[in-house]
C-alpha cells in the first residue's frame, strides 16, 4: 500500500464520517488539519487498530479474556498517514515523510524491521544485498518509499566506503 | 582518588578544596576541536543551489561531502527558503530571534533556509541572557515539561517500580531507565511499565539501551517512546556509532510504525571525546546533528552535551554554548529535552548556574534525567540533579513563581503509591513465574532512600528470567492480564490505556506529552504562543497550578500556634 | 594520581607536540611499552581462532604502543598480565590482538569475540577502559562494561578476566561489582578525551587486526 493508496482510504473514511459533525470537516475529502488534533478526542471515529478494531471494542476485559492481543495493539497505517498531513499542517514536512514511510513499514514484520535496520548500520552489506532490501521492500511489501531510501543508501555507502 | 595541590597561603589551599576544583578544566585545542564554538576548521556560512540541489554548503563542494552534511543538505535545506534566508544579515536575524513583536512561526520558517555555519553565527551573537529569551520564545511546547532517570544500582526490579511512581507522584512526564549490567534490560522496562502507571495515567517511560534492543523493547509493549538514538556530527563518530544517517532515518520510521514516540540524542563533546572532531567546534557539530534530526523527520532531540557535559563544561564558554543548541533545536522546532542531566561539576553553584537559566527560560523537557533516586543510584554516572535536591527544587519554583514541572508531595501520598508499586510488581512477578519478590523487599521499597536500603537481590536469577522473557517474545499484554489477575486492575487499565495512545498515535506529534487526565499535549494543540507580558505560558493564567506550587508542606501558617 | 592545571597543560603540549611530528610507522613490528616492561610483537593478521576455551583480547591502536599507561596511571603491562591471569585461572587460554580500524570500545570488544575460537572477547581501550563481549551480540551492547576506567584495580581487570573466562566455559557468572562513584566522571571525563583524542591518531584505515605476542619482563 502506498501513500497514494492510504490518502484515497482516508479520503473516502472521512467521506463516510461527513455528517458527524467533526471539527475539520468542510470539504469531503479535505486533509486533516491542527484542528482535529488530537485525534483521540476530537476524531476517534477515524481510528482503529492494525488488526481493524474500533476503539469503542477495546477494552480490558477483552484483553483478560485473551480476545486481543499485542498484535491488536499497534497502529493503522491510516492513521500515520492522517498525522502526516496534520504534520504538513504544521509545517513539518519532514516528519509528514517520516510517518509516511512508518505507514509502508507496518506491513512488515517486527524481525524483518530489525533485520534491515542491521543491515543499513555500516560496514554490514554488499551494494548488492542493500539492493536486494530495496527491492524486496518494494515487491514484497509496496514500501516504495522505504526501498527508495535503501538505495540511496547503498549509493551513498558505496561512495563513502561504508559498504562491507 | 586524586591527591590535591598544597598550597601554602591559606586562602588558596581552602579554595583548592572546594567542590569547584573537582572538575578539571581544558585549555582550548581548536586544533582538534576542544573548543566551545570556535574550532581551527570551523567554516563560514555559505550555499550554492543548483536546479534545487545544493551544490555548496558552507564554503564545501556537494562532491567532497561527506555523509552528514550530503543529508543535512539534501534532508534538511529547504532550497527556496535558503535563496532568502542566507542573505539575511545574521545579526539582523539574531535581533529577530529576542524580538517579541517576531512571533515565533517566522523565525522557524527563515530557519529552514540555514546551513550549519549560519545558525552558528547566528546563535553565537547572543549573550546568555537573550539566548533564554529565545528559548523562551521558540520552544515548542508551551507547558513545560520534565523527565527524570530511574534506575539503581544492583537492577533491583521493586525499587525501581516504587521509584518510578514517586517520580509521577512528583509530577515527572517520562521516566528514563537504564541498566546496570545490559541483558536486565527487559525486566528494568517492566518495573517503569508497570510502577510508572501506579498514581495516575499518562508518564512515558523509555530504557536506554543498545539501539536495537531498544526497539525491539518498544515493539513488544514494554516502553512507549525512545530516546537514546544517537546521532553524531561526523562521519567516523558516526559510524563508531555503529550507525548512519540512513539508517537512523529507518529507524525513526520504524519507530512510528509501531506507534512509539521517538527523539534523538546528541550533545556538544560526543565528536572529540570519540577523538574524531576534525577541528571542528563541539558547537559547529553538535548544529549538524540538529539539522540532521530534523532532516530525518524526528520530531524531537535531546541534547545540551547530555552524557558529554563534562568536556563541553571543562571549556571556556562551555556552559553558554551549550545553552545555545539548545536554542539551534528550538529554533528547528524540534522538541527539547534540555539535558542538564549527567553531573559534571559536584559544585552547587555550577550546577545552578548551568541549570536554572533552562528552567526559568521553561523548555520541553527541562531534565532530561533528573535522577528520581540518590546519585549512588545512578547508573547513567551520576545526575546533576538528583532526589536529594528535590526541596530545594520545589521551594526554587516558589520562589521565582516559575513552573519547573514538579509538585510538592507528602510522606503518606508517597508512602502509599510506593508500596502499591512494589505489590504489583510483586504480582506480576508471581503470575509469570519469575524469582520471587518478598514482603520484606515491598516494605523496603516502601520507605527507601536508595538500593542500600534494599534487601540483596540474585541478579543472576533476574537476569536469566529476563533472558527467558525476551525468549518466549512477553509483551506489554500479558503484563496487563496479570495485573488484572491480580487485583491490580486499575494499573492494567491505564497501561492498556498506553497501549490504545499507540493506536491514536496522538504522542507521536512534537513534544507530546500526557497528562494525568489522560489528554495527550504536543506543539500542535498547545504551541507555544509567547509574544511577550501577557501571553505564553505563565502560572498567573493557570491559578490552580500555582497554588499547587506554592503549597509547599513545610509552610507555616497561624493556625499551626493557636 | 594529581590532576592539576599544569598536568592537563602538559599532556595537552605533549600530545600537540607528538601530532605535529611525523605519524606512527605502521610496519614497526616490535614496540615497548612502559619502562621497557612489556613486548608487543606483530606475528601478522589474526585469524578465527578454534580453540573452544580461549578469551581474545582485543586491544586499542595505541595499547602499549603510543600509549603506556591508564587513565589511573597502571601500567599497561600488568593490567594485560592480570587479565590474562585471570583468564588462565579459570584454565582458559588468552589470546592478544590490536584491533588497528577502530578506536572503539564496543567495536574493538565485538571484533575481538567475532575472533575468539569460544566467542567471547574482551576489548581493551589505553586509557583502560574495558568490556566483555559476545560474538553474537551488536557490537554496542556487551556482556558487561566498565565505563568508568578511573575507578577500576588490578584486582578489578584479574576478575574481570575471570569472568570471561566463564562466559568462554559456558557458565553464567555474577557479573564483576563495580561500586559508583559519582565524583569521578567530572575529574576524569576531560582527560578521557586527551587520551582518546591520542588513541585514535595510530588508527589505520580499513586496517588488519594483528595478531600479538606479549613478552614481560620483570
Amino acid at each position: 500500500m502506498d501513500a497514494k493508496n492510504i490518502e484515497q482510504i482516508v479520503k473516502e473514511v472521512m467521506k463516510s464520517m461527513n455528517n458527524q459533525g467533526a471539527p475539520a470537516q468542510g470539504n469531503p475529502g479535505a486533509k486533516l488539519t491542527r484542528r482535529d488534533f488530537p485525534l483521540l478526542e476530537k476524531r476517534p471515529e477515524l481510528l482503529r487498530s492494525r488488526s481493524g478494531l474500533g476503539l469503542n471494542e477495546i477494552n480490558l476485559d477483552k484483553v483478560v479474556k485473551g480476545e486481543i492481543n499485542a498484535e491488536d495493539l499497534t497502529i493503522h497505517p491510516e492513521t500515520l498517514e492522517m498525522h502526516a498531513q496534520i504534520c504538513e499542517d504544521m509545517g513539518r514536512n519532514q516528519m509528514a515523510a517520516s510517518f509516511r514511510r512508518a505507514a509502508e513499514l507496518t506491513a512488515v514484520p517486527d524481525e524483518r524491521i530489525l533485520e534491515i535496520y542491521d543491515q543499513l548500520r555500516p560496514y554490514r552489506c554488499t551494494k548488492q544485498e542493500l539492493l536486494d532490501i530495496a527491492e524486496e521492500l518494494e515487491t514484497k511489501y509496496s514500501a516504495k518509499m522505504n526501498a527508495e531510501l535503501v538505495r540511496e543508501a547503498a549509493e551513498v555507502y558505496e561512495q563513502r566506503e561504508m559498504l562491507r | 582518588m586524586a591527591e590535591r595541590k598544597e598550597f601554602k597561603n591559606k586562602r588558596f589551599q581552602i579554595l583548592s578544596e572546594k567542590p569547584v576544583n573537582r572538575h578539571t578544566y581544558l585549555k582550548d585545542w581548536p586544533e582538534v576541536g576542544i573548543t566551545a564554538h570556535d574550532g581551527v576548521n570551523d567554516p563560514k556560512p555559505s550555499i550554492k543551489i543548483e536546479n534545487g540541489l545544493v551544490v555548496e554548503m558552507d564554503g564545501t563542494r556537494r562532491e567532497d561531502f561527506d555523509m552528514i552534511e550530503r543529508f543535512v543538505a539534501d534532508y534538511f535545506i529547504d532550497p527556496e527558503q535558503a535563496e532568502k534566508s542566507m542573505t539575511m544579515d545574521s545579526t539582523a536575524i539574531a535581533k529577530m530571534l529576542v524580538d517579541i513583536c517576531v512571533p515565533r512561526e517566522e523565525i522557524i520558517q527563515i530557519a529552514k533556509g540555514f546551513t550549519p555555519a549560519k545558525f552558528k553565527e547566528v546563535v553565537t551573537q547572543l549573550d546568555e541572557c537573550e539566548i533564554m529569551m529565545g528559548i523562551h520564545k521558540l520552544r515548542a511546547r508551551k507547558r513545560p515539561g520534565n523527565q527524570c532517570h530511574c534506575t539503581n544500582e544492583p537492577d533491583n526490579p521493586v525499587q525501581m517500580a516504587a521509584d518510578c511512581a514517586e517520580a509521577r507522584l512528583r509530577g515527572f512526564d517520562e521516566a528514563e531507565a537504564t541498566t546496570g549490567v545490559a541483558p536486565i534490560a527487559p525486566l528494568n522496562s517492566v518495573a517503569l511499565l508497570v510502577g510508572g502507571q501506579v498514581p495516575n495515567v499518562g508518564l512515558l517511560c523509555q530504557n536506554a539501551v543498545e539501539e536495537a534492543v531498544e526497539l525491539q523493547l518498544g515493539m513488544r509493549g514494554l516502553t512507549t517512546y525512545a530516546e537514546t538514538v544517537s546521532v553524531y556530527g561526523t562521519e567516523r563518530v558516526f559510524a563508531d556509532g555503529d550507525d548512519t544517517p540512513w539508517s537512523k532515518m529507518f529507524l525513526a520510521s520504524a519507530y512510528a510504525s509501531r506507534g512509539l514516540k521517538l527523539r534523538f540524542t546528541s550533545g556538544s563533546g560526543s565528536e572529540v571525546q570519540m577523538g574524531a572532531a576534525e577541528g571542528k567546534s563541539m558547537l559547529y557539530h553538535e548544529i549538524k546533528c540538529i539539522m540532521l534530526t530534523r532532516g530525518a523527520g524526528v520530531q524531537g532531540l535531546q541534547n545540551g552535551a547530555v552524557s558529554c557535559n563534562g568536556i563541553a563544561m571543562s571549556v571556556a564558554g562551555g556552559v553558554n554554548s551549550v545553552h545555545m543548541e539548545n536554542l539551534v533545536t528550538a529554533m528547528c522546532d524540534l522538541e527539547n529535552a534540555s539535558s542538564n542531566d549527567q553531573i559534571f561539576s559536584p559544585s552547587d553553584l555550577r550546577r545552578a548556574a548551568r541549570t536554572f537559566p533552562l528552567m526559568w527560560a521553561g523548555t520541553d523537557f527541562i531534565f532530561s534525567g533528573y535522577g528520581c533516586m540518590p546519585n549512588y543510584d545512578n547508573m547513567f554516572a551520576g545526575a546533576n540533579f538528583d532526589s536529594n535536591d528535590y526541596d530545594d527544587y520545589l521551594v526554587i519554583q516558589r520562589d521565582l513563581v516559575v513552573d519547573g514541572g514538579l509538585r510538592p508531595v507528602t510522606e503518606e501520598e508517597v508512602t502509599a503509591v510506593r508500596n502499591r508499586a512494589a505489590r504489583a510488581i510483586q504480582a506480576v512477578y508471581r503470575e509469570m513465574g519469575w524469582p520471587e519478590i518478598t514482603d520484606e523487599e515491598v516494605e523496603a521499597a516502601t520507605y527507601a532512600n536508595g538500593s542500600r536500603d534494599m534487601p540483596p537481590r540474585d541478579i543472576r536469577a533476574d537476569l536469566d528470567a529476563a533472558r527467558e522473557m525476551m525468549k518466549q517474545r512477553v509483551t506489554g499484554v500479558d503484563i496487563i492480564r496479570a495485573l488484572a489477575k491480580t487485583g491490580f486492575e486499575d494499573i492494567a487499565e491505564r497501561i492498556l490505556k498506553m497501549q490504545i495512545h499507540k493506536i491514536a498515535g496522538d504522542f507521536l506529534h512534537t513534544s507530546a506529552i500526557i497528562t494525568p487526565e489522560n489528554k495527550v499535549l504536543a506543539a500542535v494543540n498547545n504551541l507555544n504562543d509567547y509574544q511577550g507580558p501577557g501571553t505564553g505560558y505563565r502560572l498567573q493564567f493557570y491559578p490552580e497550578r500555582w497554588n499547587e506550587i506554592k503549597s509547599i508542606p513545610q509552610e507555616s501558617s497561624p493556625e499551626d500556634y493557636e | 594520581m594529581q590532576i592539576s592545571q599544569e598536568m592537563v597543560q602538559q599532556i595537552v603540549s605533549q600530545v600537540l607536540a607528538e601530532m605535529k611530528a611525523a605519524p606512527p610507522q605502521p610496519s614497526v613490528s616490535a614496540v615497548l611499552a612502559a619502562e621497557g616492561k612489556l613486548t608487543l610483537r606483530d606475528k601478522g593478521v589474526a585469524q578465527k581462532g578454534t580453540n573452544a576455551k580461549e578469551v581474545v583480547i582485543g586491544v586499542a591502536p595505541a595499547f602499549g604502543k603510543n600509549l603506556h599507561y591508564t587513565i589511573k596511571k597502571l601500567p599497561h603491562d600488568q593490567i594485560l598480565r592480570e587479565i590474562m591471569a585471570g583468564i588462565e585461572e579459570e584454565g582458559c587460554t588468552a589470546r592478544i590482538v590490536r584491533i588497528t580500524r577502530t578506536g572503539d570500545l564496543g567495536h574493538i570488544g565485538n571484533r575481538a569475540a567475532k575472533l575468539s575460537g569460544s566467542g567471547i572477547g574482551i576489548g581493551l581501550q589505553s586509557k583502560g577502559t574495558i568490556v566483555i563481549h559476545q560474538k553474537d551480540l551488536f557490537p554496542l551492547t556487551n556482556l558487561e562494561l566498565f565505563p568508568l576506567s578511573p575507578i577500576l584495580t588490578l584486582e578489578k581487570y584479574r576478575a574481570i578476566g575471570r569472568n570471561a573466562a566463564k562466559y568462554a566455559k559456558g557458565e553464567n557468572p555474577t557479573p564483576v561489582p563495580v561500586k559508583l562513584d559519582e565524583t569521578v566522571l567530572p575529574l576524569y571525563q576531560p582527560i578521557a578525551v586527551l587520551l582518546h583524542n591520542k588513541e585514535v591518531l595510530d588508527i589505520v584505515h580499513r586496517g588488519d587486526d594483528i595478531e600479538l605476542e606479549a613478552q614481560f619482563k620483570e
